[in-house]
């Protein structure tokens, strides 16, 4: 069974939409969770989180970066993908927090405040507030792809200033913070900046939720490479995350094995720039 | 007529200098005249005591019987009356445990080489095209089997040759469990398991890989659709160290360091889109065959100095003779009598070295092999830039998370009675899932076992 594309396109910076057909999955897809992708017969597993999920099929945001995903965006005749497989992981809680803020600066951390937005400000009692920050205008997704218009709260940062509030969104959360106006505060998307969300959450004693994206191979608990430490405790985190409490989280060591195979990737992108297959 | 002057005789084999360069098959299989000749060494006892020792009683003398007498169709049927994967347990059963063991043969001289029987009898059917002919009366029930595995696939062949609708749902994206992703190509090559799924299909099992129990499709619900469930999960999920140094990058758990080079074809990397990373000095923790496989892949992927970090002695080590012999003769090191106290780092978080400590052989401990007992002061520095943990695994958490009213012993694996039937109505277990880390031929013989009870129990309605 192959798995048909149905979108794929740009939707600013090296960021662009993939949507596909996978109705057992899409029905199923909760906040929290993510999907496996295998894109070619001799594919990798790549781990993806989930922008949206309605009639029958999901969307993802992607990023191009090493060959995966530069070859599946170079690749026009490319109709299908070889395995769509989840929802994968533990989804959150759904349930009424107060104030529920999601952030994110990052492809991955954009999809999910999207679905976060989506799904949380529908429940009762919920006041939900989303915030993303972009590193300038060029990069800024259309406005269909943003949570803007799903929450009931909104701030779009740019780095530079170019749009919106200048700034990442740590500062513009500062200020929520001090307001006391957080009740929780999910986040997805780079990880150094994640830290940083923990080391500003933590004295406010506000409980604090990530992805997290360490490396993962199988993705179904029997690997290992997904490991993180939660309060020196071993989690994997495809099945006892990808989301975790961040001020618990040892980032230093989620930041060091991220890079593990640094190498390995740039001549996977050399082999695919020789069988042009990645642009 | 038997004749026991004949000396047991020898399996080609690629040879090490040959072997240490590539993932093919090391073992080659008897010929038709080397398997005859073998077959003539069996005397027919009329107590076989090598039955007793074969988990799944195949009825070792009359299979060997036939092929000395030169019908190898014969002597497969009678094998798979038995085995319904006898090319696979050929290859990667502990037989100097079980059968070999028990051969009256073995006593004097050598035992007979029933593995490498089985194996020349299935490989001769997987040739010649032979096959079972079966007739399948068809049953409206169905069953779902959980897990790709031996233990998974033994139990739906027999399900289906009961006439169930049978579906098998397999979590990655390959069946075969741990034939797949575990055992590496050059012990049992994928195209001998994809054979074996393959006629699992032909059989009309409805195999759905990339579908995970408890979380594509919840429990309750795959319970709901089909009148009895069969869980084979496996017992895949990686143990580790507990000590200082487990977050450096180079140290894998050898579940990691096989699934990324046999599943994921990392071996062909780039081709294939997995990378691993296995230095030149590596340290592979344990004795076992999944030790001694990740070893094997660490010579194959080019490392100079591959240690096996032991803290038994050879004698005790509970790998497959055969493929601690053919690790030593690759150039892989066994390292006696040291246990690991921790793994030391670069500047820059990679593994530089590993603290390890002398041991000694004290009184024997439960399971009956003498305890280690760490020497005071011993410790040690080892330099090496890859570390692969390879300490046995514990069951799939995945699926047992999901269903905490499925009842399970202290140790994390699902409880069964004698019939193989789990707390719930309907639902039975066998293999890893249920025993931790066994063997291929107990969980073959499980999903034989579980088949029986759910035919019972499907038609004679509860239990
Ligand atoms: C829970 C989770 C959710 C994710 N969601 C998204 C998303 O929504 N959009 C997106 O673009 N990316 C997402 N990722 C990351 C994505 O899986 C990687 O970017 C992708 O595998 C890169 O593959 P590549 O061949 O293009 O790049 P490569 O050159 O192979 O890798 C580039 C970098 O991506 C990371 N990476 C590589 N392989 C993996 C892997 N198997 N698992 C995790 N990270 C890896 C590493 O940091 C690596 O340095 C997510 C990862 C996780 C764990
Ligand atoms: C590296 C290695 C080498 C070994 N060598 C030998 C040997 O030489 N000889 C020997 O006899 N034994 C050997 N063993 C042990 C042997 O492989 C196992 O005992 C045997 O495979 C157990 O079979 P099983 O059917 O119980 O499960 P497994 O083979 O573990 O298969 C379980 C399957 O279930 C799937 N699964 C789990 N959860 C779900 C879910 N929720 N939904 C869908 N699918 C799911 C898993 O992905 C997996 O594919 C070795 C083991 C390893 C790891
Ligand atoms: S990816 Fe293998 S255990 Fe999580």
């Amino acid at each position: 069974m192959k798995y048909n594309i149905t979108q794929k396109k740009d939707i600013g910076g090296t960021d662009y939409l993939l949507e596909v057909e996978a109705p057992q999955v899409a029905e199923r897809i909760r906040p929290g969770n993510f999907v496996v992708l295998i894109t070619v017969p001799n594919g990798e597993r790549i781990p993806m989180s989930v922008q949206k999920a309605e009639d029958g099929k999901i969307a993802m945001f992607v990023k191009k970066l090493g060959k995966t995903s530069r070859a599946l965006d170079a690749c026009g005749e490319c109709t299908t993908l070889e395995a769509v497989v989840g929802p994968m992981g533990k989804p959150v809680e759904l349930k009424k927090f107060g104030n529920v803020v999601f952030v994110s600066d990052l492809v991955c951390g954009h999809a999910e405040n999207y679905l976060f937005s989506q799904v949380f400000s529908k429940i009762e009692g919920n006041h939900m507030i989303s915030m993303q920050t972009f590193p300038t205008k060029d990069e800024i997704y259309p406005e269909e792809y943003l949570a803007k218009g799903l929450c009931d709260e909104y701030y779009l940062t740019t780095k530079d200033g170019s749009v919106g509030l200048k700034g990442h969104y740590l500062e513009k959360l500062k200020e929520l913070l001090d307001e006391g106006r957080c009740d929780i505060i999910f986040g997805g998307g780079d990880i150094p900046s994640l830290h940083e969300l923990a080391k500003l959450t933590r004295p406010y004693e506000v409980p604090t939720i990530v992805t997290v994206r360490q490396i993962m191979v199988d993705a179904t608990g029997m690997c290992g490479s997904c490991r993180v430490f939660v309060s020196g405790e071993m989690k994997l985190s495809c099945i006892d995350g990808p989301m975790f409490d961040a001020t618990k989280l040892d980032f230093e060591d989620i930041i060091s094995r991220l890079g593990m195979f640094k190498e390995a990737e740039a001549k996977a992108m050399e082999w695919c720039k020789q069988q042009q297959e990645c642009k | 007529m038997p004749n026991i002057h004949i000396p047991r005789q020898e399996m080609p084999k690629q040879a090490p200098e040959d072997r240490r360069d590539n993932f093919n098959e090391v073992a080659l299989g008897f010929t038709a005249e080397l398997a005859q000749k073998e077959a003539q060494r069996c005397i027919q006892c009329k107590k076989p005591f090598c039955i007793d020792g074969c988990p799944v009683e195949i009825d070792i003398p009359a299979f060997i019987k036939f092929i000395s007498e030169g019908d190898f169709e014969g002597a497969l049927k009678k094998v798979r009356e038995e085995n319904l994967l006898p090319g696979i347990c050929g290859r990667v059963c502990p037989q100097e445990q079980q059968c070999e063991i028990q051969c009256v043969l073995g006593k004097k001289q050598e035992p007979v080489a029933i593995g490498r029987l089985e194996r020349f009898v299935a490989d001769w059917g997987k040739q010649t095209g032979f096959d079972d002919e079966f007739h399948i009366e068809e049953k409206k029930k169905s069953v779902a089997v959980v897990g790709s595995g031996p233990a998974s696939i033994s139990c739906a062949i027999d399900l289906r040759r009961f006439g169930y609708q049978v579906t098998l749902f397999e979590a990655l994206h390959k069946a075969g469990g741990v034939l797949q992703y575990g055992i590496p190509e050059f012990r049992l090559p994928k195209k001998i398991v994809d054979f074996e799924i393959n006629n699992l299909d032909e059989l009309g099992v409805d195999v759905k890989i990339n579908t995970v129990i408890g979380q594509h499709v919840e429990f309750d619900e795959l319970r709901g659709f089909f009148d009895a469930v069969f869980l084979g999960t496996g017992a895949g999920a990686p143990l580790f160290l507990n000590i200082e140094g487990e977050k450096l990058k180079g140290l894998y758990s050898a579940n990691e360091f096989l699934i990324r080079t046999n599943l994921m074809k990392a071996y062909k990397f780039p081709e294939y889109d997995t990378p691993i990373i296995c230095g030149n000095k590596v340290g592979v923790i344990g004795a076992g065959n999944v030790a001694m496989d990740a070893a094997r892949c660490a010579v194959r992927l080019g490392a100079d100095e591959v240690y096996i970090l032991y803290r038994r002695t050879k004698k005790q080590a509970p790998a497959r003779l055969e493929e601690l012999e053919n690790a030593l003769e690759e150039g892989v090191i066994l390292k006696e009598l040291v246990n690991p106290v921790r793994v030391l780092g670069t500047d820059d978080g990679w593994v530089r070295a590993i603290e390890l400590i002398m041991m000694e052989l004290g009184e024997p401990d439960s399971s009956g092999r003498a305890r280690p007992i760490p020497i005071e002061n011993s410790e040690f520095e080892m330099e090496l830039d890859t570390v692969v943990v390879a300490l046995g695994t514990k069951p799939n958490r995945l699926f047992l998370n999901k269903v905490p009213e499925l009842e399970t012993t202290p140790w994390g694996t699902i409880q069964v009675d004698e019939r193989l039937k789990t707390n719930m109505e309907g639902v039975y277990a066998g293999g890893d899932a249920v025993r931790g880390n066994a063997t291929v031929i107990l969980a073959l013989g499980d999903g034989r076992t579980a088949a029986r009870s759910i035919h019972a129990y499907l038609q004679n309605g509860k239990h």
